[in-house]
């Protein structure tokens, strides 16, 4: 069984731009408010390329947006 | 709530009541319900209801959200995606018994009712599987 977890940074970065809200964030990469929410709360992983438009709207690259960690802390080999 | 998860529930509300007291007169079958015009107007009564629910949840949810589309992203496509592929599975194995097992021992209504069973439990799962997509599952695969 994976023990993996995809988890992300997305509200902090939100944040750091100026409390940009969910809404903003979803309209600016094609999802809904709800959506937004779910991943940033690890209840949905997105597609690889929503992940980089992601990315692409805080001008950060993929890999300090999402980390992918396995269950004892450590990054997955 | 997303729009899709708002018609789920509505759609739950609206068919499980009008089909638990469809099937449960079926099965009781009282004096009052016994020719085919009757039994007709009883199922066409209990689909009026659960379409009359359905189309007052679509049309309120449709003004809630304010033309905002049913499967606005690709959450809302891979919950619905996952619910019908599994919805699917069940509604194949109803109709498979009722049309390939059941008319070599039953006849008529018990078959009528046995389609109507595993499309109203298919639409059901679906209904649950999408609610369930919004509140519980953690992941979904692509």
């Amino acid at each position: 069984m994976p023990t993996e977890t995809l988890t992300n940074e997305i509200r902090l970065l939100r944040f750091l731009a100026g409390d940009m809200t969910q809404a903003e964030l979803g309209r600016r990469v094609g999802l809904t408010r709800q959506t937004i929410a779910a991943i940033e709360q690890g209840r949905y992983s997105p597609s690889l390329e929503v992940a980089f438009r992601i990315a692409h709207v805080f001008g950060k690259g993929i890999d300090e947006v999402f980390r992918w960690t396995s269950g004892d802390g450590a990054a997955p080999g | 709530m997303a729009p899709l998860e708002s018609l789920a529930r509505f759609n739950l509300w609206g068919m499980c009541p009008a089909y638990a007291v469809y099937f449960a007169i079926q099965i009781g079958l009282p004096t009052w319900l016994t020719t085919t015009p009757e039994r007709l107007v009883c199922f066409a009564a209990v689909t009026g209801v659960h379409a009359a629910v359905y189309l007052t949840g679509l049309a309120l949810v449709k003004r809630k959200e304010q033309g905002e589309a049913l499967l606005a992203d690709e959450r809302d496509r891979a919950i619905e995606a996952r619910a019908n592929r599994i919805a699917y599975f069940l509604l194949m194995g109803g109709l498979v018994v009722v049309g390939m097992v059941m008319p070599f021992n039953a006849g008529g209504w018990r078959i009528v009712n046995a389609a109507v069973f595993a499309i109203v439990s298919a639409e059901t799962l679906r209904n649950v599987l999408i609610v369930q997509g919004y509140r519980g599952t953690p992941r979904l695969a692509h």
